[in-house]
């Protein structure tokens, strides 16, 4: 007569649940993860990282963020690339004018302390700090006024840091001949 | 003070309601996750 099996005590019970739960617990990370990997490698979405270092000191008098090289500018070979101060408490300029379903390039700094912008209804979102450029590569799908306020507290005129981030449809981006859209030569 | 017979009852009883519970607080949060990221992560484009 063959041995009878070992009763089932309550420790192995939960031991199986707890089995069974770890591996359900597995496959809700794995499908995370699957959703994760198929935004960055088909839709290409990822956290900006692009790591660059200015000098906050002389933000003004370095090439690229001095006043007149603020805002949108097309490269001759067809890249538009968008400039923006975010100083206490304005970015500068304000409106940056920008077309839709073309790739454009943010590019932010600071002079003062730590800022960081998000632009509504799109993916757009990043930490600006003193000593770096923040990077922002994107297309605008939909024409039209998109807000970009500050969302890191900046200090005690945080509240009114808004800037305004004016998408048009591609026929109507008509850059001046030194490549430059500003939104008020509309 | 209850005897190991019931104990052992009680304790087989434990596991089907925490995995009711957990489920069920686990199966929200994925379906809100990826609601979120289907109808509003995805359409608001790229950016990298």
């Amino acid at each position: 007569m063959p041995p009878a099996p070992p009763p089932v005590t309550s420790e192995g019970r939960i031991s199986r649940f707890e089995l069974r739960w770890a591996i359900i617990a597995c496959c809700a990370i794995s499908a995370i993860m699957v959703a994760l990997i198929y935004a960055a490698l088909v839709e290409h979405m990822a956290p900006p990282s692009s790591v660059e270092t200015v000098d906050p000191q002389t933000l003004h008098l370095s090439a690229e963020f001095t006043e007149a090289n603020l805002g949108t500018s097309v490269d001759a070979d067809g890249q538009i690339t968008s400039r923006i101060v975010a100083t206490q408490f304005t970015f500068d300029p304000r409106c940056i004018l920008l077309p839709a379903n073309r790739p454009v390039t943010l590019r932010f700094a600071s002079p003062d302390v730590i800022h960081g912008i998000l632009v509504t209804g799109t993916n757009v979102n990043t930490m600006i700090v003193p000593g770096y450029v923040s990077q922002v590569h994107t297309i605008f799908t939909h024409p039209g006024d998109l807000l970009m306020p500050c969302h890191e507290f900046c200090g005690l005129g945080h509240s009114e840091m808004i800037a305004t981030v004016r998408v048009v449809p591609p026929e109507d981006f008509k850059p001046d001949g030194q490549g430059r859209a500003r939104c008020d030569a509309r | 003070m209850p005897s190991d017979d019931e104990l052992a009852r009680v304790l087989a009883e434990v596991p089907r309601g925490a995995l009711a519970l957990t489920g069920l607080a686990v199966s929200l949060l994925l379906v809100a996750w990826f609601l979120i990221y289907v109808f509003v992560f995805i359409p608001r484009g790229t950016v990298n």
